[in-house]
Formats: structure tokens, sequence, C-alpha cells
């Protein structure tokens, strides 16, 4: 072990800020990290873990939940890999392709569980079930990638939608059924990283481009409304309370508000 | 390490009073490579007393925890989101991590 490896493990606070970076950005980062909550799961979940007997009504609403988390990780998806082109630096396009992996893991869980649901067809079901709030989100985020504006682009990617992901299946995962808790919480984790990572790349180019952040207040100013249509929509679908809907917009509000774009 | 159960080793750095040493154990959070998961635990709610050396995320909720009591001013990371925070004195004795970006 190296001496930089040793003072690490006792204090990885006095890690090198560069270093920092180049590290949590790296696919040797990523494999230790999804090791320690992926091992042992099939599909997202532990497979002993039985599956609950749910009334007519209540399949029915777990399914128009997850057809539209399909919709929001097949967002994420096509947009983290249209990211990659435009991302700015090496170690950014290597967190991007880490993130492209997550992304179609997620989108394969959620598919694996409607056919646990008894969805025979899932694509049928998804274009069926889809919000209208989160396909207008969708497409106009895949705008943005195709345009190749990075700032904008990253900004309704890594900090508007999965700041919307995180805040959603967390909440979903508090009253699920034991398998959709598990394939959620695994989600969750992997979103951590993304929503993270979106932040503190804008956070640094704004920090080094100052015109960054006007720009960005007016995307902002253009997503808000369809940001908040789409939680009312998923959160709708969940059956949750108004006051619990409005708390739940919150972690996206905190970001937009410590970058400087509220 | 909560600061009920741990071990202090004091020591004495010139420019300030001395800080409480902790020795880390693994609390079962998983989210980041096996050698540094000791400096993170999952943060229980709005009832979880943080210790001295110890800071919640405003990112992404994981509580950091560091071997050394921490101070305004420190630095420390939080690998879950792979944040930079630097602390602030908030009011009395709590403290805020803030984004370094």
């Amino acid at each position: 072990m190296s001496g930089s490896a040793v003072s690490e493990t006792h204090d990885l606070h006095a890690m090198d800020p560069a270093r920092f970076r180049e590290q949590v950005h790296s696919f040797e980062f990523w494999f230790g990290a999804v090791q320690g909550y992926l091992e042992g799961l099939e599909y997202g979940h532990r497979p002993d873990t039985s599956e609950a007997e749910l009334s007519e009504g209540d399949r029915d609403r777990l399914i128009t939940a997850l057809c539209n988390y399909c919709v929001g990780e097949t967002a994420a998806l096509e947009g983290a890999g249209g990211l990659i082109q435009i991302a700015p630096n090496r170690a950014a396009k290597i967190f991007l392709s880490t993130q492209v992996v997550d992304e179609g893991r997620h989108l394969e869980v959620l598919v694996h569980r409607l056919g646990e649901l008894g969805v025979a067809d899932a694509e049928a079901e998804i274009q069926r079930r889809a919000g209208a709030p989160l396909l207008e989100f969708k497409r106009r985020l895949l705008e943005l990638v195709r345009g190749g504006d990075w700032d904008a682009a990253i900004f309704a990617q890594n900090v508007i939608l999965e700041a919307m992901e995180f805040s959603v299946f967390n909440a979903h995962a508090e009253t699920a059924d034991a398998r959709t808790r598990e394939v959620l919480q695994g989600i969750v984790r992997d979103e951590r990283r993304h929503l993270g990572f979106g932040e503190n790349e804008l956070g640094r180019r704004v920090r080094s481009h100052p015109g960054v952040r006007q720009r960005l207040v007016g995307i902002r100013r253009e997503l808000d409304a369809m940001v908040l249509r789409t939680f009312e929509d998923s959160m709708a679908k969940l059956g949750a309370t108004p006051a619990r809907r409005a708390d739940l917009a919150r972690s996206y509000r905190l970001a937009v508000e410590r970058l400087g774009f509220a | 390490m909560r600061a009920d159960d741990a071990a202090p080793d004091v020591e004495s750095p010139a420019a300030e009073a001395p800080r409480q040493r902790f020795e880390l154990d693994d609390r079962g959070f998983r989210e980041v490579p096996r050698k540094y998961r000791k400096f993170y635990r999952k943060w229980e709610g709005k009832d979880d007393v943080l210790g001295p050396n110890e800071v919640l995320c405003p990112v992404c909720k994981v509580v950091v925890r560091s071997p050394r009591e921490l101070r305004p001013g420190d630095r420390v990371y939080c690998m879950a989101c792979m944040t930079r925070l630097r602390l602030a004195q908030l009011d009395g004795e709590r403290m805020e991590g803030q984004v370094e970006y």
C-alpha cells in the first residue's frame, strides 16, 4: 500500500481536492461503491424477498408510477449518453459513462418489476400511462443535449431530473411493498452520485464563468413550471398529500439556491 | 462514532485548543468503496444527534465522519455525492457543512 493510500485510509478528508475529484469520477470508485449495495441482488432486490399481496387499486397505482419512472430513467439514459459527447473534460466523460450504466440498470430493473407485477408488454404500458408533464420535460431535456448546451443540459439532467428522482423514489420507498422498496433504494443510492456530480460540476462552471449563472437563471425560469408540474403529477399518482408533495420539491429548490439560481 | 461512545485521544496543535480524536468504526454505510465506509453513516432523521466529529451533507443527507473533532473552517468530503464541504458555525454550537465548489 502506498504512503498516500495509508494516509487517506487514516483521514480521507486530508486528501487533495484534485485527487478527490479524480477518484470519485472514476470507474474504480464506481465499482467499489456499487459492489457494496448491489452484490447479491437480482434485478434490484434480494432473490428471497417475497411478493406482497396488493389490492387491484394499489397494483394499478404502482404500475402507473413505475411506468412513469421508466420514462424518467429513459430520459436520463439518453441524456447521460448524449452528454458524454459534449462534456468539457475527461473526468466528466468517464463519470458520465458510469452514469449511463446506472441509468440502463435502473430502466432494466423497473421494467423487470413491471413484469413481476404481471405487465406483459411493458413498452405499450409505459406509452399508455406516461404523464404529459414528464414527457414534455424529457423532450426539452433531450433538445438541450442535442443542442450541445453543456451548462443547460447538465442542469436539466443532473440537477433537476436527478433531484426529482431522488426525492420521489425516496418518498415512495417509505411506503412501498418490500420488493419495490429494495429496487427503489438501490436506485436512490446511485442518484446520490448523479445529483452531486451535477451540482458540483455546475458550481465550478459558475465560479470560473460568471456569465453562466445568469443564463441558467433564465433556463431555470423556463423549466421551473414544468418541473413542479412533473413533481405534482408523480406524487398525485402515488396518492401523496399536498403537504408531502410540497416537501418533495425541497431538495430541488435547495440545490438551486446553493447554486445561486434562485 | 458518536461523542458519547468515543475514546478521545487529545492532540495539541500549537495554534488552537486540543481536538478530540476518534477511532472510526464501520457503521454499515455501503455506498462508497470498503476502505472509505467508516467515514460515513446513514442519517437517522431530525432526532439524530451528531457527534463533534460529524456533519450532515446538505446535498445528499449522509452523515460525514472525521477521525478528529470538527471545527469551523475545516474541510470534509462527502464521497456519496462527491461534494467538498467547508464547516461553518451557524448559531451557538451548531455547525453546518457548506458546499465548496
